[in-house]
């Protein structure tokens, strides 16, 4: 297997940064904000506020329209997908709707980066699934494609996959809709075991889920008029930024 | 006056349009070649796995519907021209006439056609779906580009199999039409092969290849384009496939026609009849 050029990320922030849909009001406007790190923050802000375009701002899904997105204080807006590699592949995305390939099956979804990317071999790939699918009690899908699978297991899928390279970086739209909360503490027991093993370091998911929120207790990083504030995990205020 | 003002401005709109469209197609095919061959992020296995099974599904699953479309358009050209020229006295005129018609423009024509109805609306749903799933979205997180891994294999696979069935299409064309046409008309197979061999020239074969690769290459990446344009609604997938249908057929149907009339141009020009 070849050796993968990844790169590791230390310091995550936005200059200035504005972005907004067409027809739609200004999600942010001249946003400058350094994100924490080194811990488990939890987006926060109303229905439209922006949680879901600042996390896939922050996976590089969204460009900015403009100022900058700093990754170790390089502006990623200016790179090309393949310069932007290096980074991307220490970010894993879950997605809170859709995103699983309908024209593979369960496991080869979750192989899929792994295989591409040279990262294991076959075998290897499809164990290192097989793991995380028994771990969530979905391993009898794995030959399944998602068409014919309940919503909560695509889910699953879509939230393993973004685990599954074992990504320096974790962003999660959503992590628990469409799951029991039984499922998705297991997933967050996957999430807290790869941080102890140090190689999961920064973690951002949105959610509604109060209950689930108050087990993992993060640090919160607040929306608010296209404006970010940081709350540390006992709810004072640390840093307003606009 | 005025009248005459909007019309010319919204000519000029529809032309500015179509203009940038057309170069962002142009730019979308040179962006996924560079991704595939310049940047080469993604393995010749994984590129060889999507390209083979376009070839499949384009190429292979339309041999039927090609065989019947050329069994049907050589007998009725070798028919009507066989017994128009033997009126004439011009038998022997016969293999340059369907040169003529078949192999330069009917074969990539009707080919075209074909693989625009077939697999050209597949190709624009299958990515509009895609589109509308987040599943292009799912392969740019997981760093897959999909302009290499989506965009690139199926016009690489488009355009072999569109000068495979262009090629199978003249074959059955020229031996299933004469054929089916030994029936109804009694016209000498060596007499017929013979006047075929003398007609094709190598000038025929580029012509048939030019178009017939840059067929392919509009086909795909025009019903590719239109699958990407696609946003998160479903319903926007029909409307997109429709537009990849019109657009890939005005784009080849032009192009062919251009084709045709530079390669005659050149004709007339080494006769001596343009200066």
């Amino acid at each position: 297997m070849s050796q993968l050029h990844r790169l590791r990320v230390d310091a995550i922030r936005f200059e200035s940064l504005s972005f907004g849909f067409e027809n739609n009001a200004r999600i942010f406007t001249g946003a400058t904000f350094d994100f924490p790190l080194d811990r488990v923050v939890w987006i926060k802000g109303e229905s439209g506020a922006g949680r879901s375009t600042l996390l896939q701002l922050l996976a590089g899904l969204l460009a900015p329209e403009q100022g900058a997105y700093l990754l170790n204080g390089e502006n990623i807006s200016e790179m090309s997908f393949e310069e932007f590699l290096p980074y991307r592949l220490n970010i894993g995305y879950g997605f809170d709707m859709g995103g699983v390939l309908h024209n593979k099956t369960l496991e080869e979804n979750l192989t899929l980066p792994l295989l591409y990317h040279k990262v294991l071999p076959a075998n290897e790939a499809a164990q290192r699934a097989l793991i995380y699918m028994e771990d969530l009690g979905i391993a009898k899908y794995r030959h399944a494609r998602p068409a014919v699978v309940p919503g909560g297991v695509r889910k699953l899928v879509c939230l393993i996959r973004a685990l599954i390279m074992h990504p320096q970086v974790l962003l999660l739209d959503d992590p628990s809709v469409g799951l029991g909360q039984e499922t998705a503490l297991k997933f967050f027991d996957l999430v807290d075991e790869l941080r102890q093993q140090g190689e999961l370091r920064h973690v951002f998911l949105s959610s509604f889920d109060d209950k689930l929120m108050s087990v993992v207790n993060p640090s919160v990083v607040a929306i608010d008029n296209g404006l970010l504030h940081h709350h540390q995990p006992d709810g004072e205020k640390k840093e307003v930024a606009a | 006056m005025s009248f005459l003002l909007t019309q010319i401005d919204g000519l000029g709109r529809h032309l500015t349009r179509n203009l940038e469209y057309t170069l962002h197609v142009l730019l979308m095919f040179y962006l996924s070649m560079r991704a595939t061959i310049v940047d080469r992020t993604q393995s010749f296995r994984t590129l060889l796995g999507v390209v083979s099974s376009q070839i499949y599904f384009t190429g292979w699953q339309a041999l039927p519907l090609i065989s019947v479309l050329a069994l049907g358009a050589g007998g009725i050209v070798i028919l009507q021209s066989s017994t128009n020229l033997n009126l004439l006295g011009g038998t022997e005129m016969i293999g340059k006439l369907l040169v003529i018609i078949i192999v330069r423009e009917l074969g990539p024509l009707m080919t075209a056609l074909v693989v625009i109805a077939r697999s050209g609306t597949a190709v624009a749903s299958e990515v509009g779906n895609m589109r509308a799933n987040r599943e292009i979205e799912a392969l740019e997180s997981m760093g897959i580009n999909p302009l290499s891994y989506i965009v690139f294999p199926r016009v690489l696979g488009g355009v072999v199999s569109v000068v495979s069935l262009a090629a199978y299409f003249t074959l059955i064309s020229i031996l299933g039409g004469y054929l089916l046409t030994r029936m109804l008309h009694n016209l000498p197979f060596g007499f017929y092969v013979d006047s075929l061999a003398r007609a094709v020239a190598v000038g025929d074969l580029g012509l048939f290849l030019l178009k017939n690769t840059f067929s392919g290459i509009i086909i795909f990446t025009v019903s590719c384009h239109q699958g990407l344009s696609v946003g998160r609604s479903p319903t926007e997938v029909p409307v997109a496939t429709t537009q990849a249908v019109v657009k890939a057929i005005i784009y080849v149907v032009v192009f062919n026609f251009s084709v045709t009339a530079l390669f005659y141009l050149n004709e007339l020009r080494k006769l001596g009849v343009l200066g």
